[in-house]
């Protein structure tokens, strides 16, 4: 990764605030998942405290339970043998039946002090046991192998002068178990103690109860006895160890040995240990067994009791991880969405600047001043165009050139920016084609050659061109598939128009030339589908009646300009609130011819000889005395007309024909206009490139010097070709 | 129209007097044709008495500077009016030519 990338990745405000919430997401799934655990742990002690003491309870219970069966049996059985103290051979009796009665109890003896029955001996002990096959045996087994009185259980229990249970002891003699005996004093008729009654009971029943069940899997009792023998633990070889012993060897934590002897003193309570292998361990313990004095201790593992707990955290904080990746990639996808977003905003506001200024430009290309031609009182222009989106595909275009309105209406098909190239590159070629070809087949064919090579095949333009002879009102002009213009004057009707295809469909077409005559305070209309085809929101359309009834109910004489907006006001108060569908364009053209007083009007027919060009110069002067010009200007009239005459001279009739020439001069209070008429080949004159003043000596040519001199001088140049004849007028304000 | 070809100081002089339009062109460009063999000499085109010049009269002198240039002769025009100079100035003559 690059480190300055990084850092700017890092330092984006959605980059941090995303960490910021990815992190406060963390601290707070957290937080809850620890107060729950600290909760949870709380309980999970109480509980496992609630379940130990119930363990030893009930452990207890039953231990005392089997306890309590035998010194009821002993105790009750004193009596017998109280009552038979007189027949010492017979208390096997007793014993005996003690044995069969009591399946917790294997053997009884009755243990008399010394010399109690001098018959008998220092020693008298009859006992009968029952073997391991069930088997009864009795003897007397008192003697000096034998020495009970001797024995410290002996003393202690003749000294407890009540029942008592001995220390546990491992009989390897007998039962090859760990047996307790109990026993509980006779006495004579005078209340004194001669012996005791014992029974001995096996304890291997222990192990089994106290190893019964545990509350976990791995939890273990331990039973001691009051001196601290260890009498049931998991671990078969430390029974019968003293278990403070086995503590101090076994392990480091003394909190152990403390606990044994908390359980001697017959205490209860619980502690927390360390094992060697640095687990933690909690001992609970309590006495039990009653008046034997055994203590028992529940030992679980915490790593147990809390397994289930950290299990659950650990899921839950697997859960959270793949919570906040989720979490992550969300946000990180969010923020790419974002700055997608940003992008395709901010490429969204250049397009619409840029679509901006194509607009400007596309606005730009349409003729500036409205009408154009100011200072023409014989033409009235007036063009509109409403694009439907920023830029669209309508265009028209206007402009005089030598006397001659050129003018043209389209459409290219579709809408936006395509569409609006396209225009762009119509009018283009409309105003180059234009300045030297008059007709507007040619200047149509000549598009549409052009546009075709071009132009993309599903593309195509309708046109209309006219070029209206401002002098005559002779209107030539060419449809290609637009809608026919709309000619107003006292009523309104079409222009008949030929059925020409569309610009751009086929390159080898030929277009055909229409003509008609203007009269004067006339209006030629031209709209584009845009008008006729504006939809109201219930999609009906304004439609050429609509257009031929604001025409019909409006001013026939009203300026073009009126006529635009009259018929923009109608189309939008028609359309309403619904949005424009499509570009529309709206152009009046109104020929008006004013009436000026003639001042002068003289006409001169010269032969075409060079040779009578003084005889023009003379023709020329008198016309410019008439109108006092002064002497530079007249020479410089001079010089325009002799141009034009010896041009047409030239040119109109071959070399060795002989011809006329035709030179009339009308002059009113404004112009003073020449027209030169001949019977030649056609000529246009103004169709002539321009000549470049600019180039050297060594790259001029000799030629077209004499019609720049003529356009320089005059203020306008026309050609028409009326009736096999060529008119030029050439005029010039006063 | 009349024309007077004069050597002054090792120069050609052409003095052009009177109108050179069309009619008048063919004939001055016969009397024009004394100054094409300039070798060595500057040209001098003295248009004090000239009053008109057409396209004709100025294509004359542009052939004829097409025809001294690469001689190595200057020419010169001298005494131009300003209606005259104005015609210069729009076909771009004015450019062509030296003034004197």
């Amino acid at each position: 990764m690059n480190i300055p990338g990084f850092k700017q990745w890092f330092n984006s405000l959605q980059t941090r605030s995303a960490l910021g919430i990815i992190i406060l997401a963390g601290v707070l799934i957290e937080a809850t998942s620890a107060v729950q655990y600290w909760y949870a742990s709380k309980r999970l002690q109480e509980e496992v405290q609630q379940r130990a003491e119930s363990e030893l309870r009930i452990k207890n219970l039953e231990i005392q339970k089997v306890m309590i069966a035998v010194e009821t049996a002993i105790n009750n059985s004193a009596a017998s043998v109280e009552e038979l103290l007189s027949q010492p051979d017979s208390l096997y009796k007793i014993a005996r039946r003690i044995v069969e009665q009591n399946n917790h109890i294997v053997g009884v003896g009755m243990l008399f002090k010394a010399n109690y029955y001098p018959q008998k001996g220092r020693w008298y002990e009859p006992y009968v046991v029952q073997r391991n096959d069930g088997k009864i045996e009795q003897a007397q087994i008192g003697g000096p192998n034998h020495d009970y009185l001797n024995a410290n259980w002996f003393k202690a229990a003749i000294a407890a002068e009540r029942g008592y249970w001995s220390e546990p002891y491992y009989d390897e003699a007998g039962a090859m178990m760990m047996l307790s005996t109990y026993s509980t004093p006779i006495r004579n008729s005078q209340g004194e103690t001669v012996g005791l009654l014992v029974a001995d009971v096996p304890l291997d029943w222990l192990s089994e109860v106290i190893n019964a069940q545990h509350i976990y899997s791995s939890s273990y009792d331990v039973l001691i006895s009051r001196t601290g023998q260890i009498m049931v633990c998991p671990v078969e070889s430390l029974v019968m160890q003293n278990c403070i012993e086995v503590a101090k060897t076994k392990f480091k934590d003394t909190t152990i040995s403390n606990v044994n002897s908390q359980m001697m003193a017959m205490k209860s309570g619980k502690a927390t240990v360390t094992d060697d292998q640095g687990e933690k361990k909690y001992i609970f313990y309590a006495p039990v067994g009653g008046d034997a004095g055994w203590s028992m201790a529940v030992v679980c593992s915490e790593s147990e009791i809390y397994h289930g707990l950290r299990q659950l955290r650990f899921h839950l904080l697997v859960l959270m991880f793949i919570g906040l990746a989720l979490l992550t990639y969300i946000l990180i996808r969010t923020i790419q969405g974002f700055k997608r977003l940003q992008e395709v905003y901010a490429e969204k506001e250049r397009i619409g600047c840029e679509l901006h200024i194509a607009s400007t430009i596309q606005m730009g290309m349409l003729p500036k001043t409205c009408p154009s031609t100011p200072e023409r009182d014989d033409i009235d222009v007036f063009g509109q165009l409403t694009p439907a989106k920023e830029v669209g595909g309508d265009l028209y275009d206007y402009y005089i050139r030598d006397e001659k309105l050129f003018f043209c209406i389209g459409d290219v098909s579709g809408k936006g920016i395509p569409a609006s190239l396209v225009m762009a590159v119509t009018r283009s070629l409309f105003r180059t084609i234009s300045t030297h070809e008059a007709l507007p087949d040619r200047i149509v064919t000549a598009i549409n050659e052009s546009m075709s090579e071009t132009i993309e095949s599903n593309m195509f333009v309708t046109l209309f061109v006219g070029v209206l002879d401002l002098p005559t009102g002779h209107l030539c002009y060419c449809n290609a598939g637009h809608n026919a213009p709309l000619l107003i004057n006292e009523n309104a009707e079409f222009l008949p128009v030929d059925n020409n295809i569309p610009i751009g469909i086929m390159a080898d077409w030929k277009y055909s030339n229409q003509e008609s005559l203007i009269g004067l305070d006339t209006t030629l209309f031209l709209y584009t589908d845009g008008l006729t085809e504006a939809e109201r929101t219930d999609h009906t359309q304004f439609g050429i009646e609509r257009v031929c009834e604001v025409i019909k109910n409006s001013d026939k004489h009203q300026s073009s300009k009126a006529l635009v907006n009259h018929m923009s006001d109608a189309v939008n108060q028609f359309v309403g609130e619904a949005d424009q569908s499509d570009d529309m364009t709206l152009l009046g053209v109104k020929y008006i011819k004013q009436h000026r007083a003639t001042l002068f009007s003289e006409s001169i027919t010269l032969p075409n000889n060079v040779q009578e060009v003084p005889k023009l110069n003379e023709f020329v002067d008198k016309a410019c005395e008439a109108v006092k010009l002064d002497m530079s200007t007249t020479m410089k009239l001079n010089l325009a007309i002799e141009e034009a005459v010896v041009n047409v001279m030239n040119y109109a009739y071959p070399a060795g024909t002989e011809g006329t020439v035709k030179i009339e001069a009308v002059a009113n209070d404004v112009r003073l206009k020449f027209v030169i008429t001949d019977k030649g080949t056609a000529f246009d004159p103004t169709a002539k490139k321009e000549v470049d003043t600019t180039l050297s000596a060594e790259e001029r040519s000799i030629g077209g010097l004499g019609i720049h001199l003529v356009r320089q001088i005059m203020d306008s140049i026309n050609y028409e070709r009326v009736n096999g004849m060529n008119v030029l007028t050439l005029r010039k304000k006063l | 129209m009349k024309t007077t070809f004069k050597e002054e100081n090792g120069n050609f002089v052409m003095y052009f007097e009177g109108r050179l339009d069309t009619a008048a062109a063919p004939n001055v460009e016969q009397e024009m044709k004394v100054l094409y063999e300039s070798e060595g000499h500057d040209i001098i085109l003295d248009c004090t008495q000239l009053d008109y010049i057409s396209s004709s009269g100025l294509r004359l002198f542009l052939s004829l500077l097409k025809i001294a240039k690469p001689k190595g002769s200057h020419v010169f025009i001298t005494g131009l009016n300003d209606d005259l100079r104005q015609v210069f100035a729009m076909t771009g003559f004015i450019n062509l030519f030296e003034f004197k």
